[in-house]
């Protein structure tokens, strides 16, 4: 029963090394890929809500032991706030669980995705605004918001496709023709 | 339960958080290191697919290119024999040089608003917190986390980044930093608090001062772009030293000789 979380822990892990090698992308004003998220919000529709809260719980910490930084004896934006991050929008996503049981995951894992991804990014930036003061918002920000929802977006049907199939081998999901079937 | 544990992280002093942040570098670091020597790999071999004519000129041109280091190297060793010779002739110390750890980078940053790169050495060979990164063609930045065999640089592109500088052929001193939302690719970097009257031309170079204490002084920084004068004070761009993207090996300044 726990297989497959620890599984989707492992994805989280494995995605996010995976992004360190994914270059930015020129066309889209140096947006980011970013997989971690895409891979969490899967997670956030095939577990219950207090393993979605685990898995938000690891991969905040996770993302925020890279990218916090400490200079000197400041620390940026404090060690937890990615948690928070991960927690509320992995509750939204949760919200839409029942329609995965009933066979709509793919489309809402990728219409969810995008937007949940560039709300993501721009939370991000906004804490550091908020922290390093000068309220800039140039056009190229919003493009990199976008564009890593774009691409969030562009590839959740292929993390899905791997990792419902994934689940299905666990024994954790049912397949999502099911729903033809009947 | 979730909350508590937010919050006991939120109350974790500095020192703590980089010991975390430590711990879980050194952790990854192992994943990365593998991760950058497939990467190598892959590109060794789409590059090792070159015809033989194609290698016969880049063998030629490599030929060429060394016969001209070597000359130039030469002609530097010449001058900083003459250097230390006028310096020792007006009794100043003579500038002793750095020692160096060479590390190679094996990860470069996947968040969107952050410049930071991971190293492959760490405390266990003399890398420590706040030690200046550099290449042979200027500053590239400082270690702020690092693990036991890996560490993590700030780059100069990074807003958080700020060394004081000065201007070759001015008395104009300044403070560089990079930008938060740069445009392009390779980042521009800012050299503010200069002189309404400073007046800057394009191809100047900006070097560290050492004022600050973390990065030696007369280190190449960049050179400037343009130079705009503003409401309070003046402002240049500078196209950094170090092409930090196409980055790959570097050298910590672990002290001197």
């Amino acid at each position: 029963m726990i297989m497959f979380p620890v599984f989707l822990l492992a994805a989280l892990f494995f995605a996010l090394v995976g992004e360190h090698f994914i270059p930015p992308l020129p066309w889209l004003h140096e947006a980011r890929v970013l997989l971690m998220p895409v891979v969490f919000f899967y997670a956030a529709l095939a577990v219950p809500a207090w393993a979605t809260m685990a898995l938000a719980f690891l991969a905040g910490l996770m993302w925020d032991a890279l990218a916090v930084q400490v200079l000197d004896t400041n620390v940026e934006i404090s060690l937890g706030w990615s948690i928070l991050l991960y927690a509320s929008l992995g509750a939204i996503m949760s919200g839409f669980r029942p329609l995965y049981q009933r066979g709509h995951g793919w489309e809402i894992h990728c219409l969810m995705c995008g937007p949940l991804v560039s709300l993501m990014v721009l939370a991000e930036f906004l804490m550091i605004t908020v922290r390093r003061g000068e309220f800039l918002f140039p056009q190229v920000v919003w493009w990199r918001i976008g564009g890593a929802g774009l691409v969030a977006m562009m590839l959740a049907p292929f993390v899905f496709l791997i990792l419902h199939l994934i689940a299905v081998t666990f024994g954790w999901a049912a397949p999502q023709r099911r729903k033809v079937a009947q | 339960m979730l909350v508590i544990a937010v919050a006991g992280l939120f109350a974790l002093s500095p020192r703590n958080t980089q010991r975390v942040q430590s711990a879980f570098l050194g952790f990854i670091a192992p994943f990365l290191k593998t991760g950058s020597t497939m990467q190598t790999k892959f590109i060794a071999i789409r590059e090792g697919l070159k015809t033989l004519p194609q290698l016969e000129q880049e063998n030629t041109q490599l030929a060429v290119e060394n016969k001209e280091l070597k000359a130039t190297n030469q002609m530097l060793r010449d001058l900083a024999v003459e250097n230390n010779k006028l310096r020792r002739a007006l009794e100043y110390r003579e500038r002793s040089l750095f020692k160096l750890v060479p590390a190679r980078i094996i990860a470069r940053d996947a968040t969107t608003w952050w410049n930071t790169v991971k190293i492959d050495k760490g405390a266990a060979e003399g890398v420590e917190p706040d030690m200046p990164v550099l290449t042979e063609d200027g500053l590239v930045g400082k270690t702020t986390v690092v693990a036991e065999h890996a560490s993590t640089i700030l780059l100069i592109a990074d807003e958080n980044c700020k060394v004081a500088a000065n201007v070759e052929g001015s008395r104009e001193q300044g403070i560089v930093k990079g930008e938060r939302t740069s445009t392009t690719a390779i980042p521009d970097l800012g050299l503010n608090f200069l002189s309404k009257t400073a007046d800057l031309k394009p191809t100047q170079k900006v070097y560290s001062s050492g004022v600050g204490g973390v990065y030696p002084s007369g280190v190449l920084i960049g050179v400037v772009k343009k130079f705009e004068v503003r409401s309070l004070d003046g402002h240049a761009t500078l196209v950094p030293a170090v092409d930090l993207t196409t980055l790959e090996d570097v050298f910590v300044v672990t002290g001197r000789k």
